[in-house]
């Protein structure tokens, strides 16, 4: 049914732009993640810039800052409904699948906007050039998506409980770890000038990850929103 | 009653077995001294105690979803409360092994010393979840769900990740059987070592058996007091 298919995007980008909307207002997840992502930064090039670090430790470094600055604000985006009330009304506005792929876009946008700050600053601060773009932005979008798809139910069960900000990054780690180990081996082979072909393993592995966890969680998500 | 006689026995002559009989080393692959590898008999069935129980709380949490029958929580809850202690345990006995063997306590090169560890933290991230909410059922409906995300991440971890990352296995790989599956094993260490691997797998049941008749007087008790 295309008419239903149609409302069925329509309606997820009307809860993408709604975040959107909310978090122009208040700046609130854009302020933290950015911050976070610029101190950690500072802190890496402050400790490290004096020595020459290895190509190897850089592409580790890049995704750890990522990785923390993201822990950082992404649990935002169901904190804040359930906070404010909002959940409620969501819940009875639209179905689960829409909220899940509406907030996942979100969160995608959000770390989108977070690393369009972070690569250049990452690149001129440690001195590190990518050989090869193509891989680079390549790993970096995969990761993104991934790192969104899999967290974006992790905040929605971190919202219903208490301690919220540690919770997620515990409840995180383990989940995103296999996609860290693949999208660090793939920076580091466009950072060292390797070629699509040497990264042909992690990037499988990675794929692999993005579209099973995407599924995973979107087939998970209506026993959490819906309690 | 019987049950704790059986095991008693039993694990008694495992371990006077375990130390009395011949080592288990083999020639084809001895490091350090003979009587360090007597350890095998009690590393191995802890290790596969821990798989077992994890694998156990994910069918209960896939069961628990499909039913929402709290019994089903009760079983995930225990048997990840357990798999802790194992792996805990065949950690310690591993780091042991693992020094008097290849020289070091910690590998993190070695992907069973990596996965273990995983694990732990994949247990604490469940019962810290579980301390975090107050809600009996949601407490039960969510950590159902993360169980389940937790063992498909678990699945990429110890059968994708070896592939790709430059982790490699030191742990003999037909120590057991080998790859036409035979057994490889001499026949006093086949029967010592099945006989541990058994009471292990028994300990575990009984335990696990006590814990959830505690469980369902608890939560009889508290429907009463309610």
């Amino acid at each position: 049914m295309p008419t239903r298919s149609i409302s069925w995007v329509s309606k997820t980008l009307a809860v993408t732009r709604k975040d959107i909307v909310s978090e122009f207002r208040t700046r609130y997840a854009i302020n933290a993640i950015v911050m976070f992502a610029l101190v950690t930064l500072t802190v890496i090039s402050f400790s490290i810039g004096l020595l020459s670090p290895s190509k190897e430790i850089l592409s580790a470094l890049f995704w750890v800052i990522l990785f923390f600055a993201s822990m950082s604000g992404l649990a935002q985006a169901f904190i804040k409904e359930e906070e404010t009330g909002t959940a409620m009304i969501l819940r009875l506005s639209c179905e689960g699948s829409i909220v899940f792929f509406g907030k996942m876009l979100f969160n995608f946008l959000l770390l989108l906007t977070l690393s369009i700050l972070v690569v250049p600053l990452f690149i001129v601060f440690l001195k590190v050039v990518p050989t090869d773009w193509v891989l680079f932005i390549g790993a970096v979008l995969m990761g993104l998506i991934g790192l969104s798809g899999a967290t974006t139910i992790i905040a929605a069960i971190v919202s219903k409980a208490s301690v919220q900000g540690a919770l997620f990054t515990v409840l995180s780690f383990p989940v995103l770890l296999p996609l860290l180990v693949a999208v660090i081996e793939i920076t580091t082979v466009s950072f060292t000038g390797g070629t699509f072909a040497d990264a042909s393993a992690p990037l499988q592995l990675l794929v692999a990850y993005d579209v099973i966890m995407i599924t995973l969680s979107s087939m998970l998500f209506d026993f959490v929103w819906r309690l | 009653m019987w049950w704790k006689i059986i095991i008693f026995l039993g694990m008694s002559a495992v371990i006077v077995a375990a130390f009395l009989t011949a080592s288990p080393m083999r020639a084809a692959n001895s490091l350090g001294p003979a009587d360090v590898y007597r350890i095998f008999y009690f590393h191995v069935p802890q290790a596969w105690v821990a798989s077992l129980a994890f694998v156990l709380s994910m069918i209960y949490s896939i069961r628990f979803l499909k039913t929402r029958n709290m019994e089903y929580d009760t079983k995930a809850l225990t048997a990840n409360k357990l798999g802790v202690m194992f792996a805990i345990v065949a950690m310690v006995t591993g780091s042991i092994f693992a020094k008097m063997t290849w020289g070091e306590f910690w590998n993190w090169s070695e992907i069973r010393e990596v996965s273990v560890f995983i694990l732990l933290l994949i247990y604490g991230g469940y019962f810290a979840l579980r301390s975090a909410i107050a809600d009996p059922d949601t407490r039960a409906n969510l950590s159902a769900v993360i169980s389940i995300i937790f063992a498909v991440a678990a699945l990429f971890l110890i059968f994708v990740l070896p592939r790709i990352y430059s982790v490699f296995s030191q742990h003999p790989s037909d120590s057991i059987i080998d790859k036409s599956g035979q057994i490889t094993m001499g026949p006093t260490v086949r029967i010592v070592f099945f006989s541990s691997l058994i009471m292990f797998t028994a300990l575990f049941f009984w335990i696990y058996n006590l814990s959830i008749r505690v469980a369902r007087l608890t939560a009889k008790k508290m429907l009463e007091s309610k």
